[in-house]
């Protein structure tokens, strides 16, 4: 388990972490998400002591993080970057022997990785000869190469074809039901929703939401109505509980408090259009974000 | 896992990669090629093993040739001697180049091209000796009397060099020496500068740091160069050595043995200390482009070194070359000068080592500081000031407004150091 313990950083002029607390759990993947500048890579730095806290901790188990844990870490940091003119298979042995593992062990497991990747037959090249998204699966690889505990990927998805985006969020699964705790950060909210069981949302490096997404989705108050007709719109301004979120070619999405009686909802549709589909669901992780950020 | 560990893996891999590239190897062989050269080269064109050639003509006396042979000898010159029939063959020989010097009738030297001036003396001097001896005898002064007499008196020659003992050989020797000292500091510096600021621009030291502490990587980093260096300059200083056994007229003693072990040894100080200032400098850059500029002051330190260590290979004794030789910076270049010089006395390599070791210690941990906290740095080039006081007097320019909007949801102790930051703000303007 992760656990970011009141966790603050000050830069000349802002505060990138503000007292940010909040714990990713083992075997499990946590979705870091927040605006642009919010404090997410400040907060991943931190973990692997590449950002000195001002106050708070980082810990790892119930312990503080020391050079001997951060060799069961991996980490990809936003800004990618191996040696460009090192070949492929020497460059992950030599990261993977910097974690204290021993040659014949860690050539076996970039072995593993090269063959799952489809980068086996790449392994001799020198890496600024691969193209940018097999740079890519190469430093996945460089964070994976110690079969790590933890596993930090800060921004994994951007960059990636939609492809490529599948099978890096299969893989994240993967190591994280072997076990691993599994944190990264995204600005792709959807695949986030689809993907983690936690999410952890933070701004202006202060946790504003945090927890497990369907809990969080349950808790919020509102519920969001979904409801296609054809024919003439309905007049939803008669509606005194509802608010209309969107509303094009006949799909419409309500947002009403949990109260609200339905068969009324149902009925103004019924009265002036065709229903053709009804649907009444807590908000969308996106929804989620936008109100914990706005407020 | 340990440090030394992690150190010897960097190092492992700046060798590996390093001596892969052509450059390097190309680099090795032609440094060997130079110092060889440099050595071998005065013994092969001033070879006076080559035997000369002498034509005699017309009147002839009779004990010329052998005078012309014992003269030669003394001299450390072979040279054979024809005799022709006639002016004209003999002629006919030297515009052939068969002769370099024709003598016609024991007074007149008819050369092919320019007068070579050592052959005249050994000629001039026998036809003296030969002309002297005829008058003797006519004179009626015996053998042994003349011998006597014309008997010659040895002149030694000798070049001073600036000190006693030193030739200008030796001079030639040590500036060899100091040159390649510079030339191999520069460079193994340079590349640990390049290094730093490749790895810095590639990104790829937050994927390192993530897993070694920085000291390491730039421990490693800078080991692992200079084992490199080393070993270069350990085969060259072999092949000196090698080269010098074989060429059996060479004596200078500046290229023994004993010195060169010290130029080794001085290599190895001089760049560890420089390629410490190197490596924290390259870690205030953040492109490539920048690397030299960033090393500009380092750059002019060891060139000026240079300079001076030059001057002290002509006066080595001088006091300021003296000084020059214990002070740190200058010390890897001017000591060696000295030694070579046999100016050094025992203990003042001992003693200048002992400071540069210290000096590279004190580097070590300032540079290893320096190279900590800018290396993750990006953007423009930072200055070391900017280094210094971010970390020693940390600003907390936090707003007011942001303070006391966030202050009721907070931490007593965060209230706390909010209003103190804001107090200390309040004080700063008022
Ligand atoms: N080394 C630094 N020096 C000064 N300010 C910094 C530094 N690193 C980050 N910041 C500031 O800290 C804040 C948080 O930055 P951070 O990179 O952690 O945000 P982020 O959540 O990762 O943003 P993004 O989604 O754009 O990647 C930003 O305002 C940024 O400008
Ligand atoms: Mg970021």
């Amino acid at each position: 388990m992760l656990e970011f313990d009141r966790a603050t950083k000050q830069f000349a002029r802002v505060a990138a972490l503000d007292d940010c607390s909040f714990v990713a759990k083992s075997g499990r993947l946590t979705g870091f998400l927040g605006p642009n500048g919010a404090g997410k890579t400040t907060a991943m730095r931190a973990v692997f002591g590449l950002v000195e806290l001002d106050a708070g901790a980082v810990r790892w188990n119930d312990a503080p993080i020391a050079t001997a844990e951060r060799a069961r870490f991996g980490y990809m940091p936003e800004e990618r970057g191996l040696y460009p003119r090192m070949r492929v298979r020497d460059q992950l042995l030599y990261l993977g022997r910097l974690c204290g593992r021993g040659r014949v062990d860690v050539n076996r497991s970039v072995n593993t990785w090269l063959e799952q990747l489809g980068l086996a037959e790449r392994a001799s090249d020198r890496l600024d000869a691969l193209s940018h998204g097999n740079q890519q699966r190469v430093q996945l690889i460089a964070a994976l190469i110690n079969e790590p505990d933890l596993l930090v990927l800060d921004e994994p998805f951007s960059g990636l074809d939609p492809l490529a985006i599948a099978s890096m969020a299969e893989l994240l699964a993967t190591v994280a039901q072997a076990g691993a705790t599994v944190l990264f950060s995204s600005h792709q909210l959807d695949l986030v929703e689809d993907l983690c069981e936690d999410v952890v949302i933070i701004d202006h490096g202060r946790v504003v939401l945090a927890g497990e997404l369907e809990a969080l989705r349950a808790a919020v108050p509102d519920r969001f109505v979904d409801i296609h007709t054809r024919g003439p719109a309905p007049d939803w301004s008669s509606l005194s509980s509802a608010r209309v979120v969107a509303c094009h070619d006949g799909h419409t999405r309500l947002r009403v408090d949990r109260a609200t009686d339905l068969g009324q909802v149902i009925g103004l549709a019924r009265h002036t259009a065709d229903l053709v589909s009804f649907a009444y669901q807590p908000p969308t992780l996106s929804e989620l974000f936008r109100d914990a950020v706005a407020s | 896992m340990s440090s030394l560990r992690q150190v010897w893996l960097v190092a492992a891999r700046e060798m590996r990669e390093r001596s892969r590239s052509r450059a390097f190897r190309a680099s090795v062989v032609v440094m060997i090629l130079i110092v060889v050269g440099v050595i071998v080269a005065p013994s092969l064109l001033s070879s006076g093993s080559a035997p000369r050639n002498i034509g005699l003509a017309g009147s002839v006396p009779t004990d010329l040739a052998s005078t012309i042979q014992v003269q030669s000898k003394a001299s450390g010159m072979t040279v054979r001697v024809h005799s022709y029939s006639s002016i004209a063959a003999g002629e006919e020989a030297t515009r052939r180049s068969r002769v370099d010097v024709l003598v016609v009738d024991a007074r007149k030297l008819e050369w092919r091209g320019q007068t070579d001036e050592k052959l005249r003396g050994v000629v001039a001097s026998a036809i003296q000796l030969v002309a002297v001896r005829a008058r003797a005898t006519s004179a009626g002064i015996s053998e042994q009397d003349l011998l006597a007499i014309v008997a010659p008196v040895p002149i030694a020659n000798t070049a001073l060099g600036s000190v006693a003992g030193r030739s200008k050989d030796d001079e030639t020797a040590a500036m060899i020496m100091m040159v390649l000292l510079f030339i191999s500091i520069t460079t193994y510096g340079n590349l640990v500068l390049t290094g730093v600021v490749e790895e810095k621009a590639s990104r790829v030291v937050e994927v390192l740091l993530a897993r070694i502490p920085a000291r390491n990587l730039l421990a490693g980093k800078v080991a692992g160069i200079g084992l490199l260096g080393l070993a270069q300059i350990a085969v060259t200083a072999l092949a000196a050595l090698v080269a010098t056994s074989s060429v059996d007229s060479f004596d200078v003693p500046a290229a023994r043995g004993a010195v060169l072990a010290w130029v080794v040894v001085w290599f190895v100080l001089g760049y560890a200390l420089y390629a410490m200032v190197y490596g924290a400098l390259g870690s205030l850059a953040s492109r490539t482009e920048d690397a030299q500029s960033v090393a500009g002051p380092v750059q002019f330190v060891l060139i000026a070194g240079y300079f001076v260590s030059f001057g002290a290979i002509g006066s080595p004794d001088s006091s300021w070359a003296r000084v020059l030789s214990f002070f740190p910076a200058t010390a890897p270049l001017t000591m060696p000068v000295r030694i070579a010089m046999g100016t050094a006395a025992w203990w003042e390599p001992a003693v200048a080592l002992a400071l540069t070791v210290l000096t590279i210690a004190g580097l070590v941990e300032l540079g290893g500081r320096v190279y900590t906290r800018a290396v993750l740095h990006s953007g423009p080039t930072l200055k070391l000031r900017d280094v210094w006081r971010d970390h020693h007097a940390p600003e907390r320019n936090v707003s007011p407004g942001r303070a006391a909007s966030s202050g009721t949801a907070r931490s007593p102790r965060r209230a706390r150091r909010h209003s103190g930051s804001v107090a200390t703000i309040a004080r700063r303007s008022g």
